[in-house]
């Protein structure tokens, strides 16, 4: 008997992930997919380099070490893009480890595709 | 996995951001120039006046060109906020120290994202980088010029007069 896949095919690929969340790229829709916080969002080149951006951008140290009575909370709002983050300051740290990695891991990729592919030997 | 950020952009993060850097320098450039046109022309120094606002305007346009080229690689250009420009100068030749002053820093900075495209292998930027560097030769020319004439003249008398005469029949034409 023959299989049906009736699932329609994703081309995900795993680019880093860490215990908090997970990034995936779409080569098909040249784009990727963060599972982070309880929510899968997609973004494309743009909106992934301004959420890379966003994050980078908390003054993580600077909110540590202050001592008023603000909640802990980081609105990281993403212009243009559909998504927004409320997250605590460990969730903040979590997310940026998660977007190093996966900066790196696509740099990797980049070099790979250039060895691989792109020379001629 | 494809490398989808390579076929949006042709610069690195890193280039990108160095010459976003260098897009504020030469807007800043060109906001000195113009106070020191405002200066010259305030003190009755007319050509040096007329030098500085073409110098203004030249700043502008090289920031243009790197702007252009972030734009045309794929990256983010970043319309930079200029602040700080001083309005007084103490002396004449305080005005050309400080334009000299000006000129070497740029040229520096413009070595600088050289260097990084070396690291890199980025031989597209280091080719556009090459006008700059021309220029830069013509410019840093000019300025040392135009501080020399305050030796050569000196400042005695209608010395400054003399200066600001001069200033305005600089050429550098040792090569197109
Ligand atoms: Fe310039
Ligand atoms: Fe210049």
């Amino acid at each position: 008997m023959q299989e049906v896949s009736l699932l329609p095919t994703f081309d995900f690929s795993e680019v880093f992930s860490t215990a908090s969340g997970a990034i995936f790229q779409s080569d098909s829709e040249r784009c990727w997919y963060v599972d982070f916080a309880g929510k899968l969002a997609r973004f494309d080149y743009r909106n992934l380099l301004k959420l890379k951006k966003a994050v980078y951008q908390v003054d993580i140290e600077q909110k540590l070490l202050s001592n008023d009575k603000s909640p802990d909370v980081e609105i990281l709002f993403i212009c243009a893009s559909d998504h927004c983050y409320v997250l605590s300051l460990l969730q903040v740290i979590a997310l940026k480890e998660l977007l190093q990695g996966t900066f790196v891991m696509l740099e990797l990729n980049h070099i790979i595709c250039d060895r691989l592919y792109r020379i001629v030997a | 996995m494809k490398d989808i950020i390579r076929a949006k952009c042709l610069i690195s993060s890193d280039v990108e951001a160095l010459i976003n850097q260098q897009i504020k320098k030469e807007a800043h450039s060109s906001a000195i120039y113009l106070s020191m046109a405002s200066w010259c022309n305030r003190n009755g120094y007319d050509f040096s006046s007329e030098y500085f606002f073409k110098q203004a305007e030249e700043e502008r346009m090289h920031q243009l060109k790197f702007y252009k080229y972030v734009l045309d690689m794929g990256g983010t250009a970043i319309s930079p906020e200029i602040t700080n420009i001083k309005i007084e100068y103490n002396s004449f030749r305080e005005v050309f120290e400080e334009a000299l002053d000006q000129e070497v820093s740029v040229t520096q900075s413009i070595k600088n994202i050289a260097a990084r495209c070396h690291k890199e292998q980025d031989y597209v930027t280091l080719e556009f980088l090459n006008w700059f560097f021309k220029e830069q030769r013509e410019e840093e020319y000019k300025a040392r010029r135009a501080l020399e004439l305050f030796d050569v003249i000196g400042e005695e008398g209608t010395g400054r007069w003399q200066i600001d005469k001069h200033v305005g029949q600089i050429k550098y034409d040792s090569e197109p």
